[in-house]
């Protein structure tokens, strides 16, 4: 129980080395990296919930529209969702969760583990590009934010924010990266920031396995 | 600390007092305030009730009313009693208690069997409102906009012409197959014309954003939701007389004035109005024997009506 | 008596004034992690905004009592998308005033009051900790906070103006531009309360982690204040409805502006969509407004009644059920919205279910004061009040709970009056009671109780002027968010119940002057307060003021439950928490 001691120390901000906090008297150690984590799930359980948001919206809109995609009686084919590029992407980008995951083994054993944090870091800016390059096929095809009615809508709402989501992903792990190569900020016994990007890049990658099964895979959606 | 707390025993009787009499002010007020406005003879406040479910929403009402005023009156009594009863008095102390399981347990249960008995009566009502209408009901469409209605009512075969929501716009307000002979025999108006003692099943519709049709004296709420057919309202008059239907879901800066005219005549009247209407639609197109809808053109509209039920 | 520190011991541990090193500038007050000014600098805001939305109420109930009639004195004032030439409001202009008076006082009122200000300025204080987990990110939230209350500000002067959907913004009135107008205001309105959802969340964060892992030796879950665990589960509530609500508002921002259909038809999108996710938020919303004022008054009535409140267990059990029911009958706000109508039917058994905990609360509180010894103060006025307030508002809501009953008054002023007892008579006068009974310790100094009482029995009075008679507009049919009762033959009757109305919403707007002068001048010239000037139990009593940066000199060991007052043969009517009990008294298990 850590009590009378406090610090400013916010989720990210603890795993800097000690000295950044002694510029005064009064600063205590920072905050746990147990709370730090803690804190990290409670802020994941809100960003599960605003996915659930988006992907109930998706099912209600997805049920209420009939066929899938659905049909406007005004006889444009609406493109299916590339399943096997996409496939491809999603591999890729749970394998950065992997890559990650070695950066922290690595780390908790001594090792710099920089290049696992680059090697994700990439991944992870892959899996953005090839959505882009997926996004721009698709807007070629016929299908935007405003065209395809709920269709696009929800498509590209729901990777969207995923999207984003990645991306700050990304540059979270690029930050650990430098962070490391230029100060060796994380040791054996203080990495909690590595630990909380972590939570946040493999929850990330959880949702994208959601998103990948309903907007993809779903029996109902055209091959 | 001396100083406040001296000055807050002479508040203590005075303030115990004035508690008493507010809140008595205020049910006296809402007394006052509810027979002022006493209407038709009850106590309630409520408009006369022309519907014959309306009459079964106001059962319901009086039971909830004067359970509630039961509670009110039990727990609100009980509470002054207390806060009298048990001001703070020099060399009384408070007694010391955490609490007693027992009456836990009994007001857990006690509100908890009143509150599912409330609510399988209210479902059973519920239930009966909304029963599907009766066959020889006159089926209305009504079409609400931004601000205002139309209502539509069938041509002379007795059949409204089929219409699809998907196909509103403003050019064909209520959906209906411009094609189909049907479509031009419709009569069509502002006014919300009924007879009396006969049920009516009004299809509610919209062209552009939420309304409602919400009429105090028949106890009928409903949003008409866009893109949708709701088909489930339907009611009997039992009086005759004129009455105004309200939009009641913010629409739009017309909201405050969306409303329509209704007019509760008797049966006779009722044709009187209606039937030169139709005859006069009738003689515009040549009837056709091939008028009936295609079945298609009805299975899309059933479609949609049950597709959309969130 | 361990770390309980006497009124002028502070003198012996000076505080390093917090991280602003040195003389505080100000960035002292404008970057400060210090959980107390962070609750000092929401309390201020939100009383800002209450004033703010507040006097749109007024300028409402004058249009709704004379219609038409050009505002007195300030009618001219006001913008012309509210007002006419002659300085009467439009019918749009009123819609708008609807909507921000809803929104601001939801968002930006009882919120910030009740779990910005007392969820930062207790938790630490009441668990025996030296701050927030994560001090930073709750400053932090204070300013998306801010930010947000900027944004929403300024729609009134973006091209179309404010909004003027209702605080519940049905879609596709708040989503096609063509109908409502507004597309940059309503765009506004949206981005507004997703960053305020933001600072929500930042806070909640805090406050879980804060509870969960902060707590003092001693301090177990079950011996917690009940401020403290309402505060704990509101931020629950929080984690957990406030993204849905963000998810939505983004579509709506995305519908207005990018062409995306989630909620036309046209586009196969469904209005309905909007309502189940608004809903889905906005009922565990309103138990996020009322739980931690349930959790305020329960300490309040304990301490004036000199007696432990009654059945701590069942409160807190009941807060827990609260909570999760909540999340269960969003529906109740669209039995006749055009949802499946046996849903509808299940939704209101579920209704009726969540009114049991409630009545289990209310139930304790009686229980708390009897045989108790109640000491009338300014707080315990309100927060006695906040019962009796809170039952009424309780009891209109199980008409509505009933699915025929809302049939008839489903958006009628008979679910204004509802909510404003519970928003206003439930959620402000425990906000009321709080401030009263906490000024001792944020400000160190007494406030005045001459004008208390005045704001107490103007408020009291007036509130039930205002508010009462709108049960009787409502079951007399007059809809909600219209701006003009008049133009329907069947309300004109009623026309004189709305002066009254009118009259009573006047006399709350007077009522709040003595509360800020008392405020304004109190903390100020008020006398100095004695540490613990009430005789609580919980531990923030045990700091003197100014409170140091880091709050406790040594941290407490805590040693039993938190309302222990009364306990026979003890020489001082209540025990605090930091005290062990002596030996041969046996304290009654809670
Ligand atoms: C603090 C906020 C708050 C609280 C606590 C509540 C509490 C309750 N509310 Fe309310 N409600 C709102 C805020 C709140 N509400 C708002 C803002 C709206 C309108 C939103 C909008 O449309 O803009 C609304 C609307 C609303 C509706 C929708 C009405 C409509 O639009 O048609 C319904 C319907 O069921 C409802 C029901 C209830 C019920 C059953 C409770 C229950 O929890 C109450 C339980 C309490 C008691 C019952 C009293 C104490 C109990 C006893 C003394 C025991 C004995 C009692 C009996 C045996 C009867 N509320
Ligand atoms: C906690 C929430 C809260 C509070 C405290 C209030 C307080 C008040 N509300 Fe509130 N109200 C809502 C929440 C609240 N309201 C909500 C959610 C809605 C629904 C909105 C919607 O339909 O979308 C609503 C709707 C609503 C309506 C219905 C409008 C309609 O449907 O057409 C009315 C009508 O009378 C009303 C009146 C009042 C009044 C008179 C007060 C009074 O208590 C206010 C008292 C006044 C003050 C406290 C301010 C004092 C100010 C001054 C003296 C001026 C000084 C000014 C400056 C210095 C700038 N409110
Ligand atoms: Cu249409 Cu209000
Ligand atoms: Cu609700």
């Amino acid at each position: 129980m850590n009590n009378a001691s406090y610090n400013d120390s916010s989720l990210f901000h603890a795993a800097l080395p000690v000295e950044d906090h002694r510029q005064d008297h009064h600063a205590a150690p920072p905050t746990s990296p147990a709370i730090c984590k803690l804190g990290m799930c409670i802020f994941l359980c809100s960003e599960a919930l605003l996915f659930s948001g988006l992907i109930s919206a998706y099912l209600i809109l997805r049920q209420g529209a009939g066929s899938w995609p659905p049909n406007f009686g005004d006889g444009i084919e609406l493109p299916p969702m590339p399943k096997l590029l996409t496939g491809i992407n999603t591999v890729i980008l749970v394998g950065s969760s992997f890559a990650y995951h070695f950066a922290e083994m690595a780390v908790k054993k001594g090792k710099s583990g920089a290049g696992w944090l680059l090697l994700a870091a990439m991944m992870g800016a892959t899996f953005v590009g090839l959505q882009c390059v997926e996004w721009t096929e698709l807007y070629h095809e016929g299908l935007w934010f405003n065209k395809g009615g709920v269709y696009g809508s929800s498509f590209f709402t729901l990777t969207g924010f995923h999207g984003a989501h990645v991306c700050i992903g990304v540059l979270l792990i690029l930050w650990c990266f430098f962070l490391q190569v230029t100060k060796g900020t994380f040791t054996p016994h203080r990495h909690v920031a590595l630990d909380n990007v972590g939570l946040y890049w493999h929850f990330v990658d959880v949702v994208w396995v959601f998103l990948y099964t309903i907007l993809y895979l779903d029996r109902k959606s055209v091959v | 600390m001396i100083k406040t707390i001296s000055r807050d025993i002479l508040n203590k009787r005075t303030a115990s007092l004035f508690l008493t009499t507010g809140v008595f002010l205020a049910s006296i007020l809402s007394a006052g305030v509810a027979s002022a406005e006493e209407r038709s003879g009850n106590v309630y406040g409520l408009p006369p009730c022309v519907t014959t479910t309306g009459l079964q929403v106001d059962s319901i009402i009086k039971i909830i009313f004067w359970l509630t005023a039961l509670v009110f009156v039990l727990t609100q009594g009980t509470y002054i009693y207390y806060l009298i009863r048990y001001r703070r008095r020099e060399g009384v102390p408070a007694h010391y208690s955490h609490g007693n399981n027992t009456l836990e347990i009994i007001w857990t249960t006690a509100p908890t069997i009143v509150f599912l008995a409330l609510a399988i009566y209210s479902n059973r009502i519920w239930e009966q409102i909304h029963v599907t209408a009766p066959e020889n009901s006159l089926t209305i469409d009504v079409s609400s906009y931004q601000f205002g209605w139309q209502m539509r009512y069938p041509g002379i075969s007795g059949k409204l012409a089929p219409m699809d929501v998907r196909k509103i716009t403003p050019q064909n307000p209520f959906g209906t197959d411009p094609e189909n002979p049907a479509t031009a025999q419709d009569v069509i108006c502002t006014d919300l014309v009924i007879p009396v003692g006969r049920p009516v099943h009004v299809l509610l519709h919209s062209r552009d954003v939420i309304h409602s049709f919400y009429v105090p004296e028949f106890r009928i709420y409903q949003d008409c939701v866009p893109g949708r057919t709701i088909g489930w309202v339907w009611f009997q008059a039992t009086q005759t007389g004129d009455f105004q239907l309200a939009c009641n879901q913010l629409c739009g800066t017309g909201h405050y004035n969306m409303k329509a005219p209704i007019h509760i005549v008797s049966e006779a009247e009722f044709q009187k109005w209606l039937t030169p209407r139709q005859q006069k639609n009738a003689a515009l197109v040549q009837p056709s024997p091939i008028a009936a809808p295609s079945p298609a053109k009805a299975a899309s509209l059933t479609d949609r009506t049950e597709k959309n039920t969130l | 008596m361990s770390a309980s520190v006497t009124a002028d011991s502070h003198s012996t541990h000076v505080p390093h004034d917090s991280h602003g090193h040195g003389k505080p500038g100000i960035m002292h007050y404008l970057w400060n992690t210090d959980h107390k000014m962070i609750a000092m600098q929401f309390l201020l805001s939100a009383c800002f905004f209450l004033l703010f939305g507040g006097a749109m109420a007024l300028a409402m109930r004058w249009q709704l009592a004379f219609p038409g009639h050009s505002i007195p004195v300030i009618g001219h004032l006001l913008p012309h998308g509210i007002v006419n030439d002659e300085g009467a409001i439009i019918p749009s202009g009123y819609n708008v005033l609807v909507t921000m008076h809803g929104t601001i006082l939801v968002f930006w009122v009882v919120m910030p009051l009740l779990i910005g200000v007392f969820g930062n300025f207790l938790i630490p204080l009441k668990i025996g900790a030296g701050d927030m987990a994560f001090p930073a990110l709750n400053e932090l939230s204070y300013w998306l906070f801010a930010l947000s209350g900027v944004i929403v500000l300024s729609s009134f002067w973006v091209p179309g103006g404010a909004p003027g959907t209702g605080w519940t913004a049905y879609a596709p009135l708040s989503s096609v531009a063509a109908y409502n107008q507004t597309p940059i205001g309503q765009s506004l309105w949206c981005i507004a309360i997703f960053i305020n959802g933001l600072s929500s969340l930042t806070g909640a964060v805090n406050y879980i982690t804060t509870v969960i892992t902060m707590r003092a030796p001693g301090m177990k879950m079950m011996r917690m204040p009940l401020p403290v665990w309402a505060i704990f589960l509101t931020a629950i509530l929080l984690i957990l409805a406030i993204p849905v609500l963000s998810a939505a508002a983004a579509m709506i921002v995305f519908d207005l502006n990018f062409g995306t259909t989630f909620f036309r038809p046209s586009g196969y999108g469904q209005p309905l969509l909007w309502q189940h996710l608004f809903w889905f938020f906005g009922h565990p919303e309103v138990y996020i407004l009322i739980l931690p004022a349930m959790g305020l008054t329960s300490e309040i009535l304990a301490v004036f009644s000199r007696k432990p409140v009654f059945g701590y267990k069942a409160m807190v059990w009941a807060m827990i059920a609260i909570g999760l029911l909540g999340f269960i009958v969003w529906g109740h706000h669209m039995y006749v919205s055009g949802m499946n109508l046996t849903l509808s039917a299940a939704f209101s058994v579920s209704t009726m279910v969540i009114a049991v905990p409630s009545a289990i609360k209310t139930f304790n509180w009686m229980g708390t004061i009897w045989r108790g010894s109640i000491h009338y103060t300014v707080p315990m006025a309100f927060a006695v009040a906040f019962v009796s307030m809170f039952v009424i508002g309780g009891l209109s809501g199980i008409f509505m709970a009933s699915t025929p009953v809302d049939l008839f008054v489903h958006h009628t002023y008979f679910i204004v009056a509802h909510f404003h007892y519970v928003l206003f008579g439930g959620s402000m006068f425990a906000a009321f009671a709080a401030v009263y009974f906490w000024f001792p310790k944020m400000s160190g100094r007494m406030f005045n109780n001459t004008l208390g009482w005045i704001h107490f029995w103007m408020t009291f009075v007036f509130f039930n002027l205002t508010f009462f008679p709108m049960h009787n507009l409502g079951l007399g049919g007059m809809m909600r968010r219209i701006a003009d009762p008049t133009v329907y033959d069947c309300l004109k009757q009623l026309q004189p119940l709305n002066v009254v109305c009118t009259i009573g919403a006047m006399g709350l707007g007077l009522a709040t002057i003595p509360f800020v002068i008392n405020m304004l001048w109190s903390s100020r010239n008020g006398p100095k307060a004695p540490a613990n000037p009430w005789n609580s139990t919980t531990l923030e009593w045990t700091v003197s003021h100014p409170i140091p940066h880091g709050n406790f000199t040594v941290t407490p060991t805590v040693y039993h439950g938190p309302y222990e007052y009364s306990v026979p043969g003890l020489v001082r009517d209540f025990l605090p928490q930091d005290e062990k009990a002596p030996a041969h008294i046996t304290l009654e298990a809670h």
